[in-house]
């Protein structure tokens, strides 16, 4: 059935969680592709038949006013005319058939890629510059370099600003948090102080510090 | 109209209406592929995508049929108006209001909004009923009666109530990004 593989891909993307990214699909993806080449291959021969029919037609009409036929030979050609009129539509038919479903391809695939894009742009506001392994390897090339320039963008609009915008996003109720620290960080030069983040440490940070460790989940934060 | 990029929107085009080609296509091989000639001829039957329906049926170039959980006789109906509620919608058709709501200007039957209505009514208060009170447990065997519109409220509701309740006890307010959360194998 015409468009199956673009709504699998569609499918996909939508039992995976909100949010979260499984690996492109490039297999996939590129079957949907030549699904397409396809239907243009279908597409092009019909459009050529229609074009030849609608010229016939057009040729029998230019005869018809020309001469004056009897009653038989009129009633002849008006038959030839019905087929040329069948054919014609049942090309016609076929024809959309193929345009409807390139066109549902494309949507599909549209949206495939836009959403995943959707999801790559907001993790450039959760985890700072580089991304992690595992989720770096899902993605597909131009999806990296996608993330890359939107990271570089949103950080060359920070420094314009002069304002780390991907901080406090939850308004804060103190300035200072207590954090435990769960991977080995090392030296670390924060805000206020230089401060020895071993693994197992409690510490008591600044908020605007300890948030995106917390993000990244090296950190944890703790509640008395 | 939902926009371009919409998954659900996308995924309820998929659902299949029961149709009749009124008149012959030729190029179109792939709805029967036991078929070589290439062609179809009018008065066969096949279920066709919503997706292609809309287009062929206002041109005339296919007739339908509703879908049998729209149908005015049908079991669905019946199910429906005595208790809405228990009834499996997920597995007759998992975009039910969706696809309810754009078969029914196209046919032009005018008892498919009222019944829509009546049938998301009912339901709904039991959705959120259950959202709110039920256990993980037991979830799992409620919400495949849900068609997909509905399961998208019950997470909503069950998501309100995470919220409040983490809201009252106080806790933690800095999370780690929920990308990160999951380690499972890329498979």
């Amino acid at each position: 059935m015409y468009g199956r593989k673009a709504s699998e891909l569609v499918k996909e993307f939508a039992t995976s969680e909100p949010g979260q990214l499984s690996t492109f699909n490039n297999d996939l993806y590129s079957q949907v592709l030549e699904e397409c080449e396809g239907h243009l291959l279908h597409l092009q021969p019909l459009m050529r038949k229609i074009q030849e029919h609608e010229n016939e037609l057009k040729d029998k009409r230019s005869s018809e006013d020309a001469t004056e036929d009897s009653e038989d030979e009129r009633r002849k050609t008006e038959a030839e005319k019905t087929i040329i009129q069948t054919a014609l539509k049942s090309d016609q038919f076929g024809a959309l058939v193929h345009h409807l479903s390139l066109v549902r391809n494309k949507r599909c695939l549209m949206a495939y890629v836009y959403n995943r894009a959707e999801v790559v742009r907001s993790l450039g506001w959760m985890v700072d510059n580089v991304l992690p392994e595992e989720i770096d390897e899902k993605l597909s090339s131009s999806e990296k370099e996608y993330f890359k320039n939107h990271v570089a963008t949103l950080q060359s609009y920070m420094s314009e600003l002069d304002l780390h915008l991907t901080v406090d996003t939850v308004p804060p109720k103190d300035p200072y948090i207590k954090v435990r620290v769960k991977e080995d960080i090392g030296e670390v030069a924060l805000s206020d102080q230089v401060a020895n983040l071993a693994q197992h440490a409690i510490m008591f940070l600044r908020r605007t510090d300890a948030e995106q460790y917390i993000t990244q989940g090296q950190m944890e934060e703790l509640t008395s | 109209m939902a926009g371009y990029y919409d998954i659900d929107d996308i995924l309820a085009e998929e659902e299949l209406v029961p149709s009749v080609f009124q008149h012959d296509a030729n190029g179109v091989g792939l709805f029967d592929s036991s078929d070589d000639t290439d062609k179809v001829i009018a008065g066969s039957r096949a279920e066709l995508p919503f997706w292609l329906v809309r287009e062929l049926y206002l041109r005339q170039l296919i007739s339908i049929r509703v879908p049998p959980c729209f149908d005015r006789d049908s079991k669905t109906r019946e199910e429906i108006g005595a208790d809405a509620a228990h009834v499996d919608l997920k597995s007759r058709c998992a975009y039910f209001y969706t696809l309810g709501c754009k078969i029914a200007p196209l046919i032009g039957d005018k008892t498919i909004g009222p019944f829509l209505l009546v049938a998301f009514r009912t339901r709904y208060r039991e959705v959120l009923i259950k959202a709110h009170t039920l256990s993980l447990s037991v979830a799992p065997k409620y919400l495949i009666l849900l068609t997909n519109e509905e399961a998208k409220l019950y997470e909503a509701g069950q998501s309100s109530i995470v919220a409040f309740k983490k809201w009252r006890m106080g806790g933690p307010r800095f999370q780690m990004a929920p990308v990160l959360g999951r380690k499972r194998k890329p498979t």
